[in-house]
């Protein structure tokens, strides 16, 4: 029988044999009942084949440089439900995200022909992924597999996006907020532009609040200076957080 | 900056040269070695990942070694949101930062949108 998502996760957790924060479990069985479910913008087999990118490029012991083409060395499947240029654009977004430039993210909007907003809903694939696979391989634990494809439409809810100052994909100004984008807005005196990014997606605004509520602090909880659950303290924290981005070479 | 920010908040001297040279155990960073080890093995030396697991485990717990692992995946979602949608900082934040830059060597960075 087909495990659920939630299952394949918790199974994850629990044959570790380490004791895994259930907030932490929830937050990435949250995300792998999205992975493979029609989105907003790409249905379920078009994000799976998004993911099974991202899987085989964080697998990739030698990287190919980011100005050579993925797919045109064999690297990826040659049957996906997704173009060779977009899934290129995802290896790239996978392993070499810090040499991306504005330059090239439009010339990949032109080869591929995706909307600014389907962009984004890929990058929450890409993160759900990383994330999941990423925690599983450092802490130890048997990573868990795919979920199987639900079918379905995706749900094509657009939002009152703009150009934005800081950004190149268009966001959604606090004045615009929406009922899908209140719990992440609501409350808040400002929004970082980083959160911000994804709003033209409420469905990875999600993504990213659950997330980066388990994995690192709650978002109503950034501004406390001294936060912590009681183990690694907010500047051990951060030392991990700066490191891990430098590594990354982002600058922001 | 939020490294910064925490540790100033506390009224601890810091060197942020410690986010990308050898970390030195200090009253601001307690296990910066071990911690800095085990994100170094986790992009750099996937071989040495349980040895320096296992080193934060002694130090620490295991717990906080979850813990790390989970900000160490965190991060490697921000810096994709990041670098993905092209997000740079507001003017008035890159002045508060720009006595980080030379020191930090982050203007080197492709990402640098200034």
């Amino acid at each position: 029988m087909t495990q659920t998502p939630t299952a394949l996760i918790e199974s994850s957790h629990q044959h570790s044999g380490l004791a895994v924060r259930s907030d932490l479990t929830a937050a990435h069985a949250h995300v792998w009942e999205k992975l493979a479910a029609p989105g907003t913008w790409w249905s379920g087999s078009e994000r799976v084949a998004v993911a099974e990118v991202v899987r085989l490029a964080l697998d990739d012991s030698d990287p190919i440089p980011p100005w050579e083409s993925a797919s045109k060395s064999g690297r990826l499947p040659g049957d996906s439900v997704i173009s060779s240029e977009l899934q290129d654009a995802v290896y790239r977004l996978a392993v070499h995200a810090g040499t991306l430039t504005e330059e090239w993210y439009q010339k990949m909007r032109d080869s591929t022909g995706v909307t600014p907003q389907q962009w984004v809903e890929i990058i929450e694939i890409t993160v759900s992924v990383v994330s999941v696979f990423r925690f599983a391989q450092i802490a130890g634990i048997g990573r868990p597999d795919f979920p199987e494809v639900l079918e379905g439409q995706p749900t094509r809810q657009a939002q009152p996006s703009k150009p934005a100052k800081h950004h190149w994909v268009p966001v959604v100004h606090l004045e615009d907020v929406t009922p899908e984008l209140a719990p992440f807005y609501d409350g808040l005196p400002a929004v970082a532009p980083v959160v911000r990014a994804l709003s033209s997606v409420p469905s990875a605004m999600d993504t990213l609040a659950t997330l980066g509520g388990a994995q690192y602090i709650p978002m109503r909880e950034m501004i406390d200076l001294n936060w912590t659950r009681g183990t690694l303290s907010r500047r051990q924290i951060e030392l991990v957080a700066g490191r891990l981005s430098a590594h990354r070479e982002c600058f922001y | 900056m939020m490294l910064r920010a925490s540790s100033a908040a506390n009224d601890l001297e810091l060197d942020l040269g410690v986010v990308r040279g050898d970390p030195q155990n200090s009253d601001a960073i307690q296990c910066a070695p071990q911690l800095t080890a085990l994100v170094d093995a986790s992009v750099n030396d996937l071989e040495s990942l349980p040895e320096a697991r296992a080193a934060l485990v002694e130090a620490t717990d295991e717990a906080t070694m979850l813990d790390a692992a989970a900000v160490v995946a965190n991060f490697e979602m921000m810096t994709r949101i990041a670098d993905g949608t092209g997000t740079r900082h507001p003017e008035d934040r890159l002045e508060s930062m720009s006595d980080m830059f030379g020191p930090m060597g982050l203007t080197e960075f492709v990402s640098a949108r200034m």
